[in-house]
């Protein structure tokens, strides 16, 4: 049971890893700002879910197991509103915000 | 699609004391969460956040601009977590490919939702959502910014907008 | 186990410090408060990372300040460029 848990865990852990590679790939290599803005809101986000899921098994309470969720969900909130607040006032202050 | 009858029909007063006792339970339940201590101080402060919590969340979101039915909301996170999944491997596709396979652009979105708590709520969402990130709306319509114009953006948006329907309460009542 | 999760982070740390290059390069403000809030999501994910590895409950609370942090960074981002262009905070504040 502990080596399953223990395999979950590092598969997770590695897949967030990529996708916080991916995220920074994006981060760099997209031509402009509001396209970044997807590698940053998606990729990253997804990353830190993959992360939480895999220190899940890890931890030694619910309780501690639940906050870990509840700060991804806060993450997950902050980050999609402030994405859009982000692409709205690009796009109302023109090309260069 | 913009002139959905359920979200024009007539006007029901919320209850403020209900809104406030629902609202106030859920920052505790929160509160317990991540201050997971029955001692008698924490307790006492965790009250007194709640309180002023629920207090802002009045004056910022009055009961009258809406509310999300939480059940049903619960019933499609499993969708919407799969969809966001989707969103970060489509990005991280996109970033990786050598050809850099994009075709971003604005696309205008009519949506059902009026403006207020229902859109920014779906909005929220759906900036989560696969190659598409809200962008503020221009004469009332919805602008989103897609990473892929030439993909089915809108059409996806409105079966997104079919599925919230059922969760989400625009300021309005439903008769 | 506790290797592992002290290399994890290590990685996302440099994944972070590589995307702070948009910091520098900008060109604009957005790109710029864009890798600040991949430093809040990519160090949340570090600081939980090495959390577990060492077993610190606290540093859930470091994570959960880092996330708040990030949040007000980028409203704080998006009020000063509304305050710029007068003649479009209308609309967004109509919201």
């Amino acid at each position: 049971m502990k080596l399953f848990l223990d395999l979950w865990t590092v598969v997770a852990v590695v897949a967030g890893a990529f996708f916080f590679f991916a995220g920074t790939v994006g981060l760099l290599r997209f031509p402009d700002s509001l396209t970044r803005l997807h590698a940053l809101s998606k990729a990253d986000n997804l990353g830190l879910g993959l992360v939480v899921l895999g220190l899940l098994p890890q931890v030694d309470s619910v309780s501690a197991g639940l906050k870990l969720v509840g700060i991804w969900l806060l993450v997950l909130l902050s980050g999609a509103t402030a994405a859009q607040w982000i692409a709205r006032t690009f796009r109302q202050s023109g090309t260069d915000p | 699609m913009n002139s959905d009858p359920s979200f024009t029909s007539t006007a029901r007063p919320e209850s403020l004391l209900a809104t406030a006792l629902w609202r106030g339970m859920a920052f505790f339940l929160l509160w317990m969460l991540l201050m997971p201590s029955l001692k008698r101080g924490d307790l006492v402060v965790g009250v007194l956040a709640s309180v002023g919590a629920t207090w802002v969340s009045l004056r910022l979101l009055p009961p009258s601009s809406g509310c999300l039915r939480f059940g049903r909301l619960l019933a499609l996170l499993p969708h919407f977590v799969w969809e966001s999944v989707l969103a970060g491997v489509d990005v991280a596709r996109r970033a990786l490919l050598p050809g850099l396979p994009l075709r971003p652009g604005f696309v205008t979105c009519p949506l059902g939702f009026p403006p207020g708590f229902a859109r920014n709520t779906f909005a929220t969402i759906t900036t989560l959502l696969p190659g598409s990130v809200a962008a503020g709306e221009v004469d009332g319509v919805m602008v989103y910014h897609c990473i892929d114009t030439s993909s089915p953006v809108v059409e996806q948006l409105w079966k997104e907008e079919r599925l919230l329907a059922r969760a989400l309460v625009a300021g309005r009542h439903h008769g | 186990m506790a290797e592992f999760l002290v290399g994890a982070a290590a990685f996302i740390l440099g994944m972070v410090a590589l995307g702070l290059v948009r910091l520098l390069r900008g060109p604009g403000d957005a790109d710029r408060i864009m890798s600040a809030q991949l430093l809040g999501t990519g160090g949340i994910a570090a600081v939980l990372l090495l959390g577990t590895a060492t077993g610190e409950r606290a540093t859930l609370d470091v994570a959960l300040t880092l996330a708040l942090l990030a949040a007000f960074a980028a409203f704080a981002f998006v009020k000063a460029k509304l305050a710029q262009t007068p003649g479009e905070s209308r609309a967004a504040d109509s919201q």
